[in-house]
């Protein structure tokens, strides 16, 4: 057999379970882009001077934690792009067919760990350290870890 | 014999191996090691407290805080709550402004607990109180500590957090305790917020400034300009 690939190849590589779990990583992103868009937005405009009443996202917003001690980089900021770069990732697995296709798989799993991970631990300082919990911020976690789990069987089918 | 299907020549996805993954797990858990460091209290700097303050200080007859010169040309009462960011912010400008208007006795600010934001503002306002009980420099002293610990969320407004200060701060602790314990001050605590309702306050920081009211935390400068044009008068 010649080294080219068939039509039947090609649309063997991704069955109709791998097309289900594209659709819903990719709906799981584009639903983190929005959370986390909506989080750094609302950080990056906090332009009053004078506080309210506060409520949970505004004690987690407030507080040291909402930003990296180098640059003041937005923790938000830091999910937004993770999801914007695993959100190419996904599309652009579909119009790039080459000998690196199984690399976008694995691009997305250690993203989405890297991200899991992450957002466990600022869970975590919610609970126990700031004692504040912000919804959004739980969600985005929450988001995080099913398109890790969901990249595990991604991967598994690009994996020798 | 040509082929009913068209063949592309596009090339074989390469398989990812065990080890590629073993490293992009490695490299995973390495990236979130770096952000947790970059996030946490591990390199953030302590805040220092309880230096000695530069200016006079002093209780109103009315028994509120103040700093500065008691008959200064320009009186500030100031209304804040101690979770509030803004609050932290313009407590930071007034002490940069402080050698040129505290401290030259041009300006006294007056300190109310317009303690509204969550019950842990109110907590926090009954613990400035035990600290003024001591005396005003205690109180001062105290008010900084409080909004140099701002960053950490709630968990800096617990009892035994404002505890700690007052340890921190060389307070009488068994009548700072005492009186936190006892909320004796939850009652003087509650006439600074009706004195704001009174007086038109709906956020915080809040201040007069001869009796002219302004909202919020002006900048360094506006502050600065505010007071030269009031001292021109």
């Amino acid at each position: 057999m010649s080294g080219t690939t068939t039509e039947m190849d090609k649309t063997a590589t991704r069955s109709w379970q791998g097309h289900w779990r594209w659709l819903l990583m990719t709906l799981l992103v584009v639903a983190g882009i929005g959370v986390s868009g909506y989080l750094a937005w609302s950080h990056l405009m906090n332009q009053e001077i004078v506080c309210g009443q506060s409520q949970g996202c505004d004690i987690v917003d407030q507080s040291q934690y909402a930003e990296l001690i180098i640059g003041n980089i937005p923790v938000s900021v830091m999910g937004l792009l993770s999801y914007l770069a695993m959100f190419l990732l996904l599309i652009l697995r579909g119009r790039v067919l080459s000998e690196w296709d199984s690399y976008f798989p694995l691009a997305v799993f250690g993203i989405s760990l890297s991200g899991m991970l992450f957002s466990l631990y600022l869970t975590y300082m919610e609970l126990f350290v700031i004692l504040g919990v912000c919804k959004w911020c739980v969600t985005s976690a929450a988001i995080l870890t099913l398109i890790f789990l969901l990249s595990i069987a991604e991967l598994r089918t690009v994996t020798a | 014999m040509a082929s009913a299907r068209k063949r592309t020549r596009v090339s074989k996805p390469i398989p990812v191996t065990g080890s590629q993954i073993l490293i992009v797990v490695l490299a995973a858990f390495l990236a979130t090691g770096v952000m947790i460091l970059l996030d946490s209290d591990i390199l953030r700097q302590d805040n220092v407290a309880g230096a000695a303050l530069n200016y006079e200080t002093g209780v109103t007859a009315d028994g509120n805080p103040y700093k500065g010169s008691a008959d200064a040309p320009l009186q500030m009462v100031l209304y804040s709550d101690f979770l509030c960011g803004h609050c932290s912010g313009l407590a930071a400008s007034l002490e940069q402004i402080s050698p040129e208007y505290i401290e030259t006795g041009k300006l006294k600010v007056i300190f109310k607990n317009y303690a509204f934001m969550t019950p842990e503002s109110i907590l926090a306002a009954e613990a400035s109180e035990c600290a003024l009980d001591q005396d005003a420099d205690a109180f001062w002293r105290y008010h900084d500590l409080l909004y140099n610990s701002q960053g950490r969320g709630l968990a800096a407004y617990t009892p035994s957090a404002l505890k700690v200060y007052a340890e921190e701060l060389g307070l009488d602790e068994e009548a700072f305790e005492q009186c936190l314990d006892g909320g004796s001050k939850a009652a003087a605590v509650q006439v600074d917020v009706d004195e704001g309702v009174a007086a038109g306050v709906q956020g915080t920081p809040t201040w007069f400034i001869n009796g002219q009211m302004v909202p919020g935390a002006v900048p360094v400068d506006s502050l600065r300009a505010i007071m030269n044009e009031l001292l021109e008068q």
